[in-house]
């Protein structure tokens, strides 16, 4: 119980010359544990002059209010396409330190699809973005530490997405933030559960909050498509031993996100031989061998590693044989 | 010699404090009480109570209130009572009292009152007011009364 003497904090500031008399700015309200005193003095003249009287001092100490407000830190959609993490602020707005049970939930209504919880992590360095190994892991359902009054968190969940989602999908996540000392309508009292063995009263929130983070599955999905080109010996395009088929492979990507590790790998037709120094990845000549080039070119087939293909392009890969 | 300074500086507390048991002597007597006021919904309309503040918390509204005795057989004159606000509490609203919003050097009518702000003068609000004074200008022997004012709990 810090019984710092409230009633003083307009004399220090009138000794500074100024006549701002209220007390500091607090959101949450004075802290549970203040003694508020009360003492009236009276002067007057009676028979022997002027007299001067003071009141008994009536004293009473403010009580815990138990409040929370959860806010999701996330101002646009979360892409998700095997995990990701969403965030939200957890701020103690009632007047003396409390810690939160925190629970997330991926059950909400009009959801495309459930994410699993992986677990939640408190933003232990400060700076918003979960870093793992760094924040301090918390099993979903457990209890955050103590926040102070007017104090915020930034708590993560960690979500994975189910299998058999599509481009698309949108999905939300429920965070639920709950007083430890407890919770119910507002003015429900916890005798002696507050601040500096007062009572612990819950305020209007009810003593638990929660938001939504909401998540949008992105998914590109690949298409490959071959055709082939005969150019005959004698200009014509009949496949005829000697004759010339350019293979043509285009990859495309659709949906959203991007498509990485992209590897294009093609073997030659019975019958035909590969054209040594005609593969192509787009307009790039590739070497035959294996080197530190994209592709290469070997005795059954050819391989490209085409890389990181964003959703709505496509890329080429070429290469002749001749008929045998 | 630094002993026996001390000695006399006790010897006048204890002198004091047995001063204050005499204060049955006094011309008036105060006595100051608090409540908290809550509020009920009964038959659809509110009905606000006044409870002992056992559970206190923001946003509460106190009742402070201070009676006064003239148990003489004189009349006093020129009775001022004057009671600074404890900080963790905002007037409620203005009343039959007079107000100061610089720890009690001037009082006057809050709507009267400025204090300084960032960019200046402003006007005076509730929650500026430090001290609140009665003036009564005479108690008639045997008489009592009750001074009251509100506050919320800030």
């Amino acid at each position: 119980m810090n019984n710092m003497p409230k009633q003083f904090v307009p004399l220090l500031l009138a000794s500074s010359g100024f006549a701002l008399a209220s007390a500091p700015a607090m959101a949450a309200g004075v802290p549970a544990g203040t003694l508020i005193e009360n003492t009236a003095t009276a002067s007057y003249d009676s028979g022997g002059g002027t007299q001067s009287i003071d009141s008994n001092t009536v004293s009473l100490r403010v009580d815990e209010l138990l409040d929370v407000a959860v806010a999701t830190r996330d101002g646009a959609l979360v892409t998700i396409r095997d995990s990701a993490v969403l965030a939200f602020s957890v701020t103690n707005t009632g007047n003396g330190p409390e810690s939160y049970v925190l629970t997330a939930s991926n059950s909400v209504s009009g959801n495309d699809f459930d994410s699993e919880i992986d677990g939640l992590a408190i933003d232990t360095n400060g700076n918003r973005v979960y870093d793992e190994g760094v924040d301090t892991l918390l099993a979903n359902g457990a209890t955050s530490t103590s926040i102070a009054a007017d104090g915020a968190i930034t708590v993560f969940v960690l979500v994975s997405a189910p299998t058999g989602i599509s481009d698309g999908d949108s999905s939300q996540v429920q965070l639920t933030a709950a007083a430890s000392t407890g919770t119910g309508a507002p003015g429900r009292v916890f005798s002696g559960a507050g601040e500096g063995g007062g009572d612990a009263v819950v305020g209007a929130s009810g003593a638990d909050d929660d938001d939504r983070g909401r998540l949008a599955a992105s998914f590109a999905s690949l298409t490959l498509a071959k055709t082939g080109v005969v150019s005959d010996p004698f200009g014509g395009s009949e496949p005829v031993p000697g004759a010339t088929i350019t293979y043509t492979i285009r990859a495309s990507a659709s949906g959203s996100g991007d498509i990485t590790g992209l590897v294009i790998s093609d073997n030659y037709p019975t019958g035909t031989t590969y054209a040594p120094g005609t593969l192509r990845l787009g307009s790039a000549n590739l070497t035959d061998g294996t080197d530190s080039d994209a592709g290469e070119a070997g005795a059954t087939g050819i391989v490209v590693r085409a890389g990181t293909l964003a959703a709505g392009a496509n890329q080429t890969v070429t290469f002749d044989v001749v008929i045998d | 010699m630094l002993s026996g300074i001390l000695l006399k500086v006790s010897l006048v507390m204890a002198l004091g404090l047995a001063g204050v048991s005499t204060a049955a002597q006094e011309a008036v007597a105060l006595h100051g009480d608090v409540k908290v006021v809550r509020v009920a919904e009964q038959n659809g309309s509110q009905v606000e109570t006044l409870e002992d503040p056992e559970k206190v918390v923001p946003g509460d509204r106190l009742v402070f209130t201070t009676s006064y005795h003239n148990g003489s057989t004189e009349v006093v004159e020129n009775f001022v009572v004057t009671n600074p606000l404890p900080g963790a509490v905002a007037l409620a609203q203005v009343g039959d009292f007079d107000v100061s919003v610089d720890d009690g050097t001037t009082f006057g009518e809050l709507a009267a009152l400025e204090v300084v702000s960032e960019t200046g003068m402003r006007p005076a609000e509730l929650s500026d007011v430090t001290h609140i004074r009665w003036v009564l200008q005479e108690l008639e022997p045997q008489t009592s009364g009750i001074l009251t004012y509100s506050a919320v709990v800030r």
